[in-house]
């Protein structure tokens, strides 16, 4: 019962802590709903460490075969990833084409295969380029509506 | 028993929820403030401007983000004089995508913000002159988050952004201002003379397609900006400015008043210390971002 009530509430936190930077950088995550978190199992398809924001392109195969080309951009710039030490070199070989990934993201609030990076896994269970809720080095640019 | 210990840990739950908002409230992530009370007696000059000065609330003054505690928030002012009909006009045309979103119950919830920082739209569907990589300007830049190193020289100050990587000249040569260039400039034109410990800059001729904030308030080529700085610490610089731009605003618009903290350290990124190279470029990667991601988390297809 106690872990019933505790957990969703530590995971209305975390969103809450990571739904500050969704103004990020460039004004993007006006965009993106992170209260309707999605988590999808996927292959990257193409990674792109590039201003205004790195983005990550990823195929998800449902249980009927079918392929959905998902589009996700990262809060931060890669000027705000290299300080946190994941520079272009590191995050390209973690995210070569065709690496397993679990993905969380925040939703286009206007439907379609797009979103914001909310967290992000290999296969191995190891978060890649810091993207994990809560992580100050995944959202390094938080930004207060203020 | 149960029910008491879940009741204590929810209230302890909701007691973070409630410092982490307040923190961000207040325009800062909580704990960083502009002076460290270590520096009290540390001297200093209080004509010398040189460093890296930020007003971000991390401890290494990096990263965009939120702003020292009490070093005021992330817009010009919250106390927005009267528009004139014509700056009426402008502020409806800028579409900004910071601040609460649009129409949201979010935005509804906040009359006491002014109403720029309530009709944030998508970048797709905004108008921000950054989302095509074009200077910020200012105030705007000097209000972001981010370092800007000051290089006093015998004739000028240079401030250097790390938001956009861009100089801008304030001339302390003695020339005279330059009220009605031909040419205005997105960075207008800057002189600067010390009045007492207060430095004071004057500038004229900006290019009008800047905003004065991220909530897309505007001026007009004809605004006199005025900032007013002063060192009140060691590691403490203080910054009041002051709009006055009467084809935009009824009466002089006074901002709050931003305080800056000197950064001892630059960051120091495989053993290159200083400024981060945080370019907008090239436009060719920006517009790729534009048509694979921005645009259609906008629900515009291309």
């Amino acid at each position: 019962m106690k872990a019933k009530f505790i957990l969703p509430l530590l995971f209305v936190i975390a969103l809450l802590m990571v739904g500050v930077p969704l103004s990020a950088h460039h004004g993007t995550g006006v965009s993106y709903d992170a209260s309707k978190p999605v988590t999808l199992k996927g292959v990257v398809t193409e990674f792109r460490y590039a201003n205004p924001h790195p983005q990550l392109f990823f195929d998800v195969t449902d249980e009927k075969g079918n392929v959905v080309h998902w589009s996700g951009e990262f809060y931060p710039n890669p000027a705000q990833l290299v300080q946190a030490g994941w520079g272009r070199k590191r995050s390209e070989a973690a995210l070569t084409p065709g690496t397993q990934v679990t993905v969380t993201v925040a939703p286009a609030r206007a439907g379609g295969p797009v979103g914001a990076l909310l967290k992000l896994q290999n296969d191995k269970g190891e978060v890649i380029m810091g993207v994990a809720p809560g992580n100050a080095n995944a959202s390094p640019t938080p930004e207060p509506t203020k | 028993m149960q029910k008491r210990l879940t009741l204590r840990i929810a209230m302890v739950l909701a007691g973070a929820l409630v410092f982490t908002f307040t923190a961000f409230a207040q325009g800062g992530r909580g704990g960083i403030l502009a002076h460290n009370p270590a520096n009290d007696n540390k001297p200093f000059d209080k004509h010398d401007l040189n460093g890296v000065w930020s007003r971000n609330g991390s401890p290494a003054g990096y990263g965009g983000g939120g702003t020292c505690r009490d070093c005021g928030d992330r817009g010009y002012s919250n106390d927005v004089p009267p528009l004139t009909p014509l700056g009426q006009k402008m502020f409806d045309a800028n579409k900004p995508s910071y601040g609460r979103n649009l129409n949201s119950p979010d935005a509804a919830a906040h009359p006491e913000e002014a109403i720029g920082r309530r009709r944030a739209v998508p970048p797709a569907n905004g108008t921000d002159p950054y989302q095509s990589c074009n200077p910020e300007g200012i105030p705007r830049a000097l209000i972001y988050p981010d370092p800007i190193e000051f290089t006093v020289l015998k004739d000028r100050v240079l401030q250097q952004f790390e938001w956009g990587y861009q100089v801008r000249t304030i001339w302390t040569d003695g020339r005279a201002p330059v009220k009605d260039p031909d040419l205005p400039r997105w960075w207008g034109y800057a002189t600067g003379k010390w009045e007492g410990d207060t430095f004071v800059v004057d500038t004229y001729g900006f290019d009008p397609r800047t905003w004065v904030d991220h909530y897309g308030y505007p001026h007009s080529a004809d605004m006199h900006l005025q900032e007013r700085y002063k060192r009140t610490y060691y590691d403490t610089l203080e910054l009041s400015m002051t709009i006055d731009d009467p084809k935009v605003y009824t009466k002089p618009w006074v901002s709050q008043l931003k305080k800056f903290r000197l950064i001892d350290q630059p960051k120091t990124i495989e053993g290159w210390k200083g400024l981060i190279e945080d370019i907008c470029a090239p436009i060719e990667d920006v517009e790729e971002f534009n048509k694979r991601i921005r645009d259609p988390a906008g629900g515009i297809v291309h």
